[in-house]
Protein backbone atom coordinates (compact mmCIF):
# COMPACT_ATOMS: atom_id res chain seq x y z
CA UNK A 1 0.00 0.00 0.00
CA UNK A 2 1.46 3.19 -1.23
CA UNK A 3 2.22 6.10 1.49
CA UNK A 4 -1.00 8.10 1.89
CA UNK A 5 -1.05 11.66 2.38
CA UNK A 6 -3.14 12.71 5.76
CA UNK A 7 0.44 13.07 7.46
CA UNK A 8 3.72 12.64 8.00
CA UNK A 9 5.65 9.48 7.00
CA UNK A 10 7.56 8.88 10.61
CA UNK A 11 8.20 5.52 9.65
CA UNK A 12 12.33 6.53 8.60
CA UNK A 13 14.53 8.13 6.15
CA UNK A 14 14.45 5.37 3.29
CA UNK A 15 11.36 7.51 1.46
CA UNK A 16 14.27 10.16 0.35
CA UNK A 17 16.09 7.82 -1.96
CA UNK A 18 13.13 8.04 -4.29
CA UNK A 19 13.35 4.40 -4.24
CA UNK A 20 9.66 3.76 -3.51
CA UNK A 21 7.34 4.77 -0.77
CA UNK A 22 7.90 2.93 2.66
CA UNK A 23 4.58 0.97 4.10
CA UNK A 24 1.63 2.53 5.45
CA UNK A 25 -1.18 1.19 6.53
CA UNK A 26 -4.32 2.25 8.64
CA UNK A 27 -4.55 -0.62 11.29
CA UNK A 28 -7.77 -0.45 13.27
CA UNK A 29 -8.09 -1.94 16.28
CA UNK A 30 -11.68 -2.27 17.94
CA UNK A 31 -12.18 -4.48 21.03
CA UNK A 32 -14.53 -3.85 23.07
CA UNK A 33 -15.04 -5.79 26.91
CA UNK A 34 -18.09 -5.78 29.39
CA UNK A 35 -16.94 -5.31 33.32
CA UNK A 36 -18.30 -6.93 36.58
CA UNK A 37 -18.89 -4.32 39.61
CA UNK A 38 -19.26 -7.04 42.35
CA UNK A 39 -21.16 -6.40 45.46
CA UNK A 40 -20.08 -3.10 46.74
CA UNK A 41 -19.55 -0.99 42.92
CA UNK A 42 -22.49 -2.62 42.42
CA UNK A 43 -24.54 -1.18 45.26
CA UNK A 44 -22.56 1.68 44.69
CA UNK A 45 -24.08 2.24 41.00
CA UNK A 46 -27.28 0.72 41.62
CA UNK A 47 -28.60 3.50 45.01
CA UNK A 48 -27.15 5.97 42.45
CA UNK A 49 -30.31 4.94 40.30
CA UNK A 50 -32.14 5.34 43.19
CA UNK A 51 -30.76 9.19 43.76
CA UNK A 52 -28.51 8.14 47.20
CA UNK A 53 -25.12 7.72 47.55
CA UNK A 54 -23.47 5.31 49.38
CA UNK A 55 -19.43 5.17 51.21
CA UNK A 56 -18.50 2.24 53.40
CA UNK A 57 -17.24 1.75 56.78
CA UNK A 58 -13.26 1.24 56.43
CA UNK A 59 -11.37 -0.53 59.34
CA UNK A 60 -10.56 2.66 61.25
CA UNK A 61 -14.18 3.81 61.38
CA UNK A 62 -14.00 6.38 58.40
CA UNK A 63 -16.45 6.29 55.90
CA UNK A 64 -14.67 5.80 52.47
CA UNK A 65 -17.06 7.26 49.56
CA UNK A 66 -16.89 5.85 46.75
CA UNK A 67 -17.11 2.74 48.14
CA UNK A 68 -14.45 -0.05 47.93
CA UNK A 69 -14.64 -4.06 48.75
CA UNK A 70 -11.61 -4.50 50.49
CA UNK A 71 -9.36 -1.87 53.39
CA UNK A 72 -7.13 0.71 51.81
CA UNK A 73 -4.52 0.00 54.54
CA UNK A 74 -4.96 -3.44 55.50
CA UNK A 75 -7.26 -4.97 52.59
CA UNK A 76 -9.24 -6.88 55.12
CA UNK A 77 -12.83 -7.02 53.45
CA UNK A 78 -15.54 -4.45 54.42
CA UNK A 79 -19.19 -5.03 54.45
CA UNK A 80 -20.88 -1.92 56.28
CA UNK A 81 -21.95 0.35 53.45
CA UNK A 82 -23.22 3.84 54.88
CA UNK A 83 -25.48 6.10 53.25
CA UNK A 84 -23.83 9.38 52.67
CA UNK A 85 -25.57 13.04 51.94
CA UNK A 86 -25.89 14.29 48.56
CA UNK A 87 -24.58 17.98 50.10
CA UNK A 88 -20.79 18.13 50.84
CA UNK A 89 -17.26 20.07 50.80
CA UNK A 90 -14.92 20.72 48.21
CA UNK A 91 -11.69 20.38 49.58
CA UNK A 92 -9.43 21.32 46.27
CA UNK A 93 -10.32 21.92 42.67
CA UNK A 94 -8.99 23.47 39.21
CA UNK A 95 -10.93 25.41 36.67
CA UNK A 96 -11.78 24.46 33.10
CA UNK A 97 -12.00 27.02 31.19
CA UNK A 98 -11.71 26.11 27.63
CA UNK A 99 -14.08 22.90 26.83
CA UNK A 100 -13.37 19.78 24.28
CA UNK A 101 -15.50 17.38 23.23
CA UNK A 102 -16.58 14.82 25.69
CA UNK A 103 -16.28 16.73 29.21
CA UNK A 104 -19.32 16.44 31.04
CA UNK A 105 -20.29 20.03 31.12
CA UNK A 106 -20.24 21.61 28.22
CA UNK A 107 -19.38 25.08 29.43
CA UNK A 108 -16.46 26.55 32.18
CA UNK A 109 -16.64 24.59 34.92
CA UNK A 110 -14.38 23.33 38.55
CA UNK A 111 -12.92 19.91 38.72
CA UNK A 112 -13.57 19.48 42.28
CA UNK A 113 -12.57 16.85 44.58
CA UNK A 114 -15.64 16.78 47.11
CA UNK A 115 -16.04 15.24 50.40
CA UNK A 116 -19.53 14.13 50.52
CA UNK A 117 -21.67 14.97 54.39
CA UNK A 118 -20.91 11.71 56.35
CA UNK A 119 -17.91 10.34 54.00
CA UNK A 120 -14.21 10.82 55.37
CA UNK A 121 -12.94 10.31 51.95
CA UNK A 122 -12.87 12.83 48.87
CA UNK A 123 -14.01 12.10 44.92
CA UNK A 124 -13.45 14.13 41.90
CA UNK A 125 -16.40 15.11 40.00
CA UNK A 126 -17.47 18.51 38.29
CA UNK A 127 -19.00 21.35 39.40
CA UNK A 128 -21.04 23.87 37.51
CA UNK A 129 -20.31 27.58 38.59
CA UNK A 130 -20.75 30.19 36.76
CA UNK A 131 -16.27 31.26 36.89
CA UNK A 132 -13.48 30.57 39.24
CA UNK A 133 -14.18 33.39 41.44
CA UNK A 134 -17.31 31.54 43.17
CA UNK A 135 -15.73 28.14 43.50
CA UNK A 136 -13.50 28.34 46.62
CA UNK A 137 -12.10 25.36 48.83
CA UNK A 138 -14.71 24.59 51.50
CA UNK A 139 -17.06 25.59 49.67
CA UNK A 140 -20.55 24.00 49.91
CA UNK A 141 -22.12 22.03 47.07
CA UNK A 142 -24.99 20.07 46.01
CA UNK A 143 -25.23 17.05 43.54
CA UNK A 144 -27.34 17.74 40.59
CA UNK A 145 -28.90 14.88 39.47
CA UNK A 146 -29.07 13.60 36.07
CA UNK A 147 -32.86 13.21 34.87
CA UNK A 148 -32.92 9.41 34.18
CA UNK A 149 -30.79 7.59 36.53
CA UNK A 150 -29.32 4.78 34.82
CA UNK A 151 -27.23 2.64 37.65
CA UNK A 152 -24.02 4.76 36.57
CA UNK A 153 -21.50 7.04 37.83
CA UNK A 154 -23.21 9.77 35.54
CA UNK A 155 -26.67 9.61 37.74
CA UNK A 156 -24.41 12.37 39.28
CA UNK A 157 -24.67 14.69 36.43
CA UNK A 158 -22.50 17.43 38.19
CA UNK A 159 -22.76 19.28 41.64
CA UNK A 160 -23.69 22.98 41.77
CA UNK A 161 -23.16 25.35 44.57
CA UNK A 162 -25.45 25.03 47.41
CA UNK A 163 -27.23 27.69 47.89
CA UNK A 164 -25.26 29.80 45.52
CA UNK A 165 -21.60 31.57 44.82
CA UNK A 166 -20.08 30.96 48.05
CA UNK B 1 18.13 -27.30 42.87
CA UNK B 2 19.59 -23.92 43.64
CA UNK B 3 19.30 -22.25 46.63
CA UNK B 4 17.21 -22.08 49.82
CA UNK B 5 14.01 -25.26 49.88
CA UNK B 6 10.95 -23.70 48.95
CA UNK B 7 7.40 -25.50 49.38
CA UNK B 8 3.51 -24.77 48.76
CA UNK B 9 1.76 -24.77 51.80
CA UNK B 10 -1.59 -23.08 50.94
CA UNK B 11 -3.83 -23.37 47.72
CA UNK B 12 -6.75 -21.50 47.08
CA UNK B 13 -8.90 -21.75 43.88
CA UNK B 14 -11.64 -19.75 42.56
CA UNK B 15 -15.11 -22.18 41.34
CA UNK B 16 -14.69 -21.76 37.38
CA UNK B 17 -17.03 -20.96 34.98
CA UNK B 18 -17.88 -18.98 31.74
CA UNK B 19 -19.22 -15.79 33.72
CA UNK B 20 -18.37 -14.76 37.28
CA UNK B 21 -20.64 -11.89 37.34
CA UNK B 22 -21.44 -12.41 40.90
CA UNK B 23 -17.47 -10.57 41.72
CA UNK B 24 -15.58 -8.10 40.48
CA UNK B 25 -12.16 -8.48 39.33
CA UNK B 26 -10.49 -7.67 42.39
CA UNK B 27 -13.26 -9.45 44.15
CA UNK B 28 -12.70 -13.05 42.18
CA UNK B 29 -8.40 -13.10 42.88
CA UNK B 30 -9.40 -11.98 46.76
CA UNK B 31 -11.42 -15.40 46.80
CA UNK B 32 -8.61 -17.80 45.65
CA UNK B 33 -6.23 -15.30 47.95
CA UNK B 34 -7.94 -16.00 51.35
CA UNK B 35 -8.53 -19.85 50.50
CA UNK B 36 -4.89 -20.26 50.05
CA UNK B 37 -4.10 -17.96 53.28
CA UNK B 38 -7.06 -19.72 55.10
CA UNK B 39 -4.90 -23.16 54.17
CA UNK B 40 -1.55 -21.94 55.06
CA UNK B 41 -2.98 -20.99 58.30
CA UNK B 42 -1.67 -17.35 57.45
CA UNK B 43 -3.29 -13.60 57.02
CA UNK B 44 -1.88 -11.01 54.62
CA UNK B 45 0.25 -9.56 57.22
CA UNK B 46 2.12 -12.55 57.15
CA UNK B 47 2.94 -11.90 53.66
CA UNK B 48 6.40 -10.77 52.31
CA UNK B 49 6.09 -9.99 48.96
CA UNK B 50 3.15 -10.63 46.24
CA UNK B 51 3.95 -12.20 42.49
CA UNK B 52 1.03 -12.14 40.41
CA UNK B 53 0.74 -13.51 36.72
CA UNK B 54 -1.76 -12.98 33.70
CA UNK B 55 -1.65 -13.25 30.39
CA UNK B 56 -2.11 -10.04 27.60
CA UNK B 57 -3.43 -6.81 29.34
CA UNK B 58 -5.94 -6.20 26.37
CA UNK B 59 -7.66 -9.54 27.53
CA UNK B 60 -9.77 -7.27 29.87
CA UNK B 61 -8.66 -3.89 29.07
CA UNK B 62 -6.67 -3.20 31.73
CA UNK B 63 -3.15 -2.28 31.38
CA UNK B 64 -1.04 -2.81 34.59
CA UNK B 65 -3.62 -4.62 36.80
CA UNK B 66 -1.13 -5.51 39.23
CA UNK B 67 -0.87 -1.46 40.20
CA UNK B 68 -4.51 -1.56 40.47
CA UNK B 69 -4.73 -4.76 42.55
CA UNK B 70 -2.14 -3.66 44.77
CA UNK B 71 -4.55 -3.08 47.82
CA UNK B 72 -7.07 -5.45 46.75
CA UNK B 73 -4.25 -7.90 47.56
CA UNK B 74 -2.42 -6.49 50.52
CA UNK B 75 -0.02 -5.20 48.65
CA UNK B 76 0.41 -2.12 50.51
CA UNK B 77 3.70 -1.26 51.43
CA UNK B 78 5.10 -4.89 49.83
CA UNK B 79 7.34 -5.84 46.94
CA UNK B 80 4.59 -6.75 43.83
CA UNK B 81 5.72 -8.23 41.00
CA UNK B 82 3.98 -8.75 37.77
CA UNK B 83 4.93 -11.99 35.33
CA UNK B 84 3.65 -12.11 31.72
CA UNK B 85 4.46 -15.06 29.44
CA UNK B 86 0.93 -15.78 27.91
CA UNK B 87 -0.48 -18.73 28.16
CA UNK B 88 2.30 -20.21 29.92
CA UNK B 89 2.48 -17.24 32.71
CA UNK B 90 0.52 -19.29 35.70
CA UNK B 91 3.27 -21.53 35.52
CA UNK B 92 6.24 -18.91 35.18
CA UNK B 93 4.76 -16.91 37.65
CA UNK B 94 4.80 -19.68 40.59
CA UNK B 95 8.56 -19.96 39.60
CA UNK B 96 9.16 -16.35 39.64
CA UNK B 97 7.66 -16.58 43.23
CA UNK B 98 9.41 -19.62 43.89
CA UNK B 99 12.78 -17.64 43.08
CA UNK B 100 11.83 -15.21 45.75
CA UNK B 101 11.96 -17.78 48.24
CA UNK B 102 15.24 -19.65 46.95
CA UNK B 103 17.30 -16.75 46.90
CA UNK B 104 16.33 -16.08 50.53
CA UNK B 105 15.01 -12.88 50.46
CA UNK B 106 11.67 -13.53 51.77
CA UNK B 107 10.16 -16.49 54.04
CA UNK B 108 7.09 -15.99 52.69
CA UNK B 109 5.40 -15.14 49.38
CA UNK B 110 1.60 -15.10 47.85
CA UNK B 111 1.31 -15.73 43.96
CA UNK B 112 -1.91 -15.29 42.27
CA UNK B 113 -3.04 -16.00 38.40
CA UNK B 114 -5.84 -15.52 36.93
CA UNK B 115 -8.22 -14.37 33.77
CA UNK B 116 -11.34 -13.27 33.04
CA UNK B 117 -12.44 -14.74 29.72
CA UNK B 118 -15.82 -13.09 29.92
CA UNK B 119 -14.69 -9.49 29.58
CA UNK B 120 -13.56 -9.74 26.26
CA UNK B 121 -13.04 -12.13 22.69
CA UNK B 122 -9.66 -13.62 23.80
CA UNK B 123 -9.72 -16.23 21.00
CA UNK B 124 -9.59 -13.19 18.27
CA UNK B 125 -7.06 -10.94 20.55
CA UNK B 126 -4.01 -11.82 18.99
CA UNK B 127 -4.55 -10.66 15.40
CA UNK B 128 -3.75 -7.89 13.81
CA UNK B 129 -4.52 -7.76 10.13
CA UNK B 130 -2.45 -7.77 7.46
CA UNK B 131 0.50 -6.33 6.63
CA UNK B 132 1.62 -6.12 10.41
CA UNK B 133 1.51 -9.29 11.66
CA UNK B 134 0.87 -12.55 9.25
CA UNK B 135 -2.48 -13.29 10.13
CA UNK B 136 -3.71 -15.48 12.38
CA UNK B 137 -7.41 -15.04 12.35
CA UNK B 138 -8.05 -18.47 12.77
CA UNK B 139 -7.91 -18.36 16.72
CA UNK B 140 -5.82 -20.98 18.75
CA UNK B 141 -7.07 -24.14 17.50
CA UNK B 142 -6.84 -23.30 13.96
CA UNK B 143 -3.20 -22.20 14.43
CA UNK B 144 -2.49 -25.51 16.64
CA UNK B 145 -4.83 -27.98 14.03
CA UNK B 146 -1.72 -28.45 10.95
CA UNK B 147 0.77 -29.30 14.27
CA UNK B 148 -1.57 -31.83 15.34
CA UNK B 149 -2.15 -33.54 12.33
CA UNK B 150 1.55 -33.77 11.79
CA UNK B 151 1.80 -35.43 14.87
CA UNK B 152 -0.81 -38.15 13.51
CA UNK B 153 1.11 -38.22 10.53
CA UNK B 154 3.97 -38.95 11.97
CA UNK B 155 2.89 -41.26 14.73
CA UNK B 156 0.08 -43.14 12.82
CA UNK B 157 -2.03 -42.48 16.36
CA UNK B 158 -5.87 -43.71 15.57
CA UNK B 159 -8.35 -40.83 15.28
CA UNK B 160 -10.22 -41.95 18.50
CA UNK B 161 -7.32 -40.69 20.70
CA UNK B 162 -8.44 -37.31 20.79
CA UNK B 163 -11.74 -38.54 22.05
CA UNK B 164 -10.30 -40.48 24.69
CA UNK B 165 -8.15 -37.37 25.94
CA UNK B 166 -11.48 -35.68 26.01
CA UNK B 167 -13.83 -38.26 27.68
CA UNK B 168 -10.67 -38.71 30.28
CA UNK B 169 -10.64 -34.97 31.14
CA UNK B 170 -14.44 -34.56 31.26
CA UNK B 171 -15.13 -37.09 33.28
CA UNK B 172 -12.05 -36.61 36.00
CA UNK B 173 -13.33 -32.98 35.96
CA UNK B 174 -16.82 -34.85 37.57
CA UNK B 175 -14.68 -34.94 40.70
CA UNK B 176 -13.27 -31.59 40.72
CA UNK B 177 -15.91 -29.31 42.46
CA UNK B 178 -13.31 -26.05 41.45
CA UNK B 179 -13.71 -27.50 37.46
CA UNK B 180 -16.04 -24.80 34.82
CA UNK B 181 -17.33 -28.01 33.10
CA UNK B 182 -19.13 -30.74 34.80
CA UNK B 183 -20.78 -32.72 32.05
CA UNK B 184 -21.54 -36.08 33.65
CA UNK B 185 -23.52 -37.39 30.18
CA UNK B 186 -20.36 -36.75 28.06
CA UNK B 187 -19.76 -40.09 25.82
CA UNK B 188 -17.06 -41.17 23.77
CA UNK B 189 -20.11 -41.05 21.17
CA UNK B 190 -21.22 -37.53 21.68
CA UNK B 191 -17.54 -35.93 21.57
CA UNK B 192 -17.10 -37.90 18.56
CA UNK B 193 -20.57 -36.58 16.86
CA UNK B 194 -19.50 -32.92 18.74
CA UNK B 195 -18.68 -30.14 15.55
CA UNK B 196 -15.79 -30.13 13.58
CA UNK B 197 -13.77 -27.10 14.12
CA UNK B 198 -10.33 -27.18 12.86
CA UNK B 199 -9.94 -30.76 12.27
CA UNK B 200 -8.80 -32.88 13.63
CA UNK B 201 -10.43 -31.10 16.66
CA UNK B 202 -13.83 -31.42 17.75
CA UNK B 203 -16.18 -29.17 19.48
CA UNK B 204 -16.00 -31.44 22.93
CA UNK B 205 -11.97 -31.48 22.52
CA UNK B 206 -11.48 -28.03 22.81
CA UNK B 207 -10.72 -25.99 26.10
CA UNK B 208 -13.54 -23.92 26.88
CA UNK B 209 -13.39 -20.10 28.44
CA UNK B 210 -13.47 -19.38 31.22
CA UNK B 211 -13.03 -17.21 34.38
CA UNK B 212 -11.53 -17.65 37.38
CA UNK B 213 -8.36 -17.14 39.58
CA UNK B 214 -5.82 -19.02 41.97
CA UNK B 215 -3.19 -17.96 44.59
CA UNK B 216 -0.58 -20.44 46.25
CA UNK B 217 1.80 -19.62 49.38
CA UNK B 218 5.04 -20.61 49.18
CA UNK B 219 7.61 -20.58 52.26
CA UNK B 220 10.85 -21.18 53.27
CA UNK B 221 11.83 -24.43 54.80
CA UNK B 222 11.43 -23.07 58.76
CA UNK B 223 8.00 -21.12 57.34
CA UNK B 224 6.80 -24.10 55.73
CA UNK B 225 7.42 -26.30 59.01
CA UNK B 226 5.62 -23.96 60.41
CA UNK B 227 2.66 -23.46 58.50
CA UNK B 228 2.40 -27.35 58.50
CA UNK B 229 2.59 -27.36 62.32
CA UNK B 230 -0.44 -25.01 62.29
CA UNK B 231 -2.55 -26.24 59.47
CA UNK B 232 -1.97 -30.17 59.80
CA UNK B 233 -1.36 -30.67 56.06
CA UNK B 234 2.14 -31.68 54.68
CA UNK B 235 3.78 -29.13 52.18
CA UNK B 236 4.68 -29.72 48.85
CA UNK B 237 8.17 -29.48 48.61
CA UNK B 238 9.90 -27.76 45.74
CA UNK B 239 12.00 -30.31 43.80
CA UNK B 240 12.72 -28.46 40.52
CA UNK B 241 12.04 -25.38 38.59
CA UNK B 242 12.76 -24.82 34.60
CA UNK B 243 11.87 -22.32 31.99
CA UNK B 244 12.49 -22.32 28.27
CA UNK B 245 11.26 -20.04 25.29
CA UNK B 246 12.28 -20.25 21.76
CA UNK B 247 10.79 -17.81 18.97
CA UNK B 248 7.94 -18.35 17.68
CA UNK B 249 9.01 -17.95 13.72
CA UNK B 250 12.42 -19.30 13.70
CA UNK B 251 13.47 -21.26 10.99
CA UNK B 252 13.43 -24.44 11.34
CA UNK B 253 11.65 -25.23 14.43
CA UNK B 254 9.46 -28.07 15.29
CA UNK B 255 6.10 -27.18 16.70
CA UNK B 256 5.31 -30.86 16.96
CA UNK B 257 8.15 -31.71 19.62
CA UNK B 258 9.46 -28.29 20.15
CA UNK B 259 13.25 -28.34 21.38
CA UNK B 260 12.52 -25.99 24.93
CA UNK B 261 10.01 -28.08 25.55
CA UNK B 262 12.28 -31.37 25.77
CA UNK B 263 15.33 -28.97 27.09
CA UNK B 264 12.78 -27.86 29.94
CA UNK B 265 11.90 -31.54 30.88
CA UNK B 266 15.41 -32.38 31.08
CA UNK B 267 16.44 -29.91 32.83
CA UNK B 268 13.63 -30.15 35.83
CA UNK B 269 14.08 -33.54 35.84
CA UNK B 270 17.67 -33.18 36.46
CA UNK B 271 17.46 -31.19 39.47
CA UNK B 272 15.07 -33.59 40.94
CA UNK B 273 16.89 -36.13 40.38
CA UNK B 274 14.29 -38.01 37.85
CA UNK B 275 16.27 -40.39 35.45
CA UNK B 276 13.07 -42.13 34.44
CA UNK B 277 10.12 -40.03 34.27
CA UNK B 278 7.55 -42.91 33.52
CA UNK B 279 8.99 -44.86 36.59
CA UNK B 280 9.61 -41.95 39.16
CA UNK B 281 7.04 -39.54 38.85
CA UNK B 282 3.25 -40.26 40.48
CA UNK B 283 0.95 -37.82 38.58
CA UNK B 284 1.06 -35.12 36.14
CA UNK B 285 -0.73 -32.23 35.52
CA UNK B 286 0.19 -30.80 32.02
CA UNK B 287 -0.96 -28.01 29.80
CA UNK B 288 -3.41 -29.70 27.53
CA UNK B 289 -6.15 -27.28 25.73
CA UNK B 290 -6.82 -29.70 22.57
CA UNK B 291 -7.36 -33.12 23.21
CA UNK B 292 -3.87 -34.61 20.95
CA UNK B 293 -1.47 -32.34 23.19
CA UNK B 294 -1.72 -34.97 26.10
CA UNK B 295 0.32 -37.36 23.33
CA UNK B 296 2.49 -35.19 21.94
CA UNK B 297 3.40 -33.37 25.22
CA UNK B 298 3.71 -37.11 26.73
CA UNK B 299 6.62 -37.16 23.92
CA UNK B 300 7.95 -33.79 24.89
CA UNK B 301 8.14 -34.37 28.50
CA UNK B 302 9.89 -37.51 27.87
CA UNK B 303 7.22 -40.21 28.89
CA UNK B 304 6.90 -41.95 26.09
CA UNK B 305 9.96 -42.25 23.37
CA UNK B 306 8.24 -40.14 20.29
CA UNK B 307 5.56 -41.55 18.08
CA UNK B 308 4.63 -43.72 21.25
CA UNK B 309 2.83 -41.46 23.75
CA UNK B 310 -0.99 -42.48 22.01
CA UNK B 311 -0.68 -45.37 23.29
CA UNK B 312 -0.09 -44.20 26.94
CA UNK B 313 -3.35 -43.00 25.87
CA UNK B 314 -5.31 -45.66 24.56
CA UNK B 315 -4.04 -48.37 26.94
CA UNK B 316 -5.47 -46.49 29.87
CA UNK B 317 -2.26 -45.47 31.64
CA UNK B 318 -2.99 -41.84 31.51
CA UNK B 319 -6.24 -42.50 33.23
CA UNK B 320 -6.87 -41.75 37.27
CA UNK B 321 -6.61 -45.93 37.54
CA UNK B 322 -3.34 -46.01 35.36
CA UNK B 323 0.45 -45.79 36.24
CA UNK B 324 0.67 -42.20 34.96
CA UNK B 325 -2.61 -40.33 35.50
CA UNK B 326 -2.53 -37.26 33.60
CA UNK B 327 -4.83 -34.28 34.47
CA UNK B 328 -6.87 -35.88 37.57
CA UNK B 329 -8.33 -32.34 37.94
CA UNK B 330 -10.03 -32.21 34.52
CA UNK B 331 -7.54 -30.34 32.69
CA UNK B 332 -7.23 -27.12 30.77
CA UNK B 333 -9.88 -28.78 28.59
CA UNK B 334 -12.29 -29.09 31.43
CA UNK B 335 -11.22 -25.23 32.97
CA UNK B 336 -9.83 -22.44 31.32
CA UNK B 337 -8.64 -19.23 32.27
CA UNK B 338 -5.87 -18.91 30.26
CA UNK B 339 -3.44 -16.59 32.90
CA UNK B 340 -4.23 -19.06 35.76
CA UNK B 341 -4.08 -21.96 33.69
CA UNK B 342 -0.94 -22.86 33.93
CA UNK B 343 -0.67 -22.17 38.00
CA UNK B 344 -3.80 -24.13 38.04
CA UNK B 345 -1.31 -27.22 37.15
CA UNK B 346 1.27 -26.18 39.42
CA UNK B 347 -1.04 -26.33 42.13
CA UNK B 348 -3.06 -29.49 41.55
CA UNK B 349 0.37 -30.91 41.63
CA UNK B 350 1.14 -29.76 44.78
CA UNK B 351 -2.49 -30.74 46.03
CA UNK B 352 -1.55 -34.30 44.92
CA UNK B 353 1.42 -34.93 46.86
CA UNK B 354 0.29 -32.48 50.00
CA UNK B 355 -2.86 -35.72 49.52
CA UNK B 356 -5.65 -32.71 49.37
CA UNK B 357 -6.67 -33.38 45.91
CA UNK B 358 -10.38 -34.59 47.37
CA UNK B 359 -12.14 -37.26 45.22
CA UNK B 360 -9.29 -36.92 42.25
CA UNK B 361 -6.74 -37.39 44.96
CA UNK B 362 -3.80 -40.43 43.15
CA UNK B 363 -3.55 -42.48 46.75
CA UNK B 364 -0.18 -41.99 48.12
CA UNK B 365 1.12 -39.98 45.36
CA UNK B 366 4.91 -38.54 46.07
CA UNK B 367 6.28 -37.19 43.29
CA UNK B 368 3.96 -34.94 40.87
CA UNK B 369 4.98 -32.66 37.79
CA UNK B 370 3.05 -28.99 36.98
CA UNK B 371 3.42 -27.75 33.50
CA UNK B 372 2.55 -24.74 31.34
CA UNK B 373 2.89 -23.84 27.94
CA UNK B 374 2.22 -20.64 26.16
CA UNK B 375 2.37 -18.55 22.81
CA UNK B 376 3.05 -20.25 19.74
CA UNK B 377 3.95 -23.80 21.60
CA UNK B 378 6.84 -21.40 22.38
CA UNK B 379 7.00 -20.64 26.05
CA UNK B 380 7.36 -23.45 28.80
CA UNK B 381 7.70 -23.72 32.20
CA UNK B 382 7.61 -26.79 34.98
CA UNK B 383 7.90 -28.03 38.00
CA UNK B 384 8.45 -30.96 40.05
CA UNK B 385 7.22 -31.45 43.81
CA UNK B 386 7.59 -34.22 46.28
CA UNK B 387 5.96 -34.96 49.59
CA UNK B 388 9.62 -34.93 51.03
CA UNK B 389 11.98 -32.50 51.09
CA UNK B 390 14.92 -32.63 48.25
Amino acid sequence: MAADDDGPDTAGGASGGGDGDLLRAPLVIEYPFNRTTGPVVGAFVTALRNRTVLGIRAADGRVVCPPVEYDPQTGAPLHELVEVSDTGTITSWSWVDRIREGQPVQSPHALALIRLDGADTAMLHVVDAPGPEAVSTGARVRIRWADEPTGAITDIACFELDGGAS
Amino acid sequence: MAGNRVAVVGVGQTKYAAVRDDVSLPGLLREAVFRALDDAHMTMDDIDAIVVGKAPDFFEGMMMPESYLAEALGAVGKPLFRVHTAGSVGGSTALVAATHVQSGVHDRVLTIAWQQQSVSEAMWALSFPIPFQQQLVAGAGGYFAPFIREYIRRSNAPDEIGILVALKDRLNALKNPYAHLHEPDITFESIQESFMLWEPIRYSETCPGSDGAIALVLASEDAAEASAASSGVPPAWVHGTAMRSEPATASGRDQVNPDAGQECAADVYAQAGITDPRRQVDVVEMYVPFSWYEPMWLENLGFAPEGEGWRLTEDGSTQMTGDLPVNCSGGVLSTNPIGASGMIRFGEAALQVRGQAGDHQIDGARVAVGHAYGGAAQFYAMWVVGSEKP
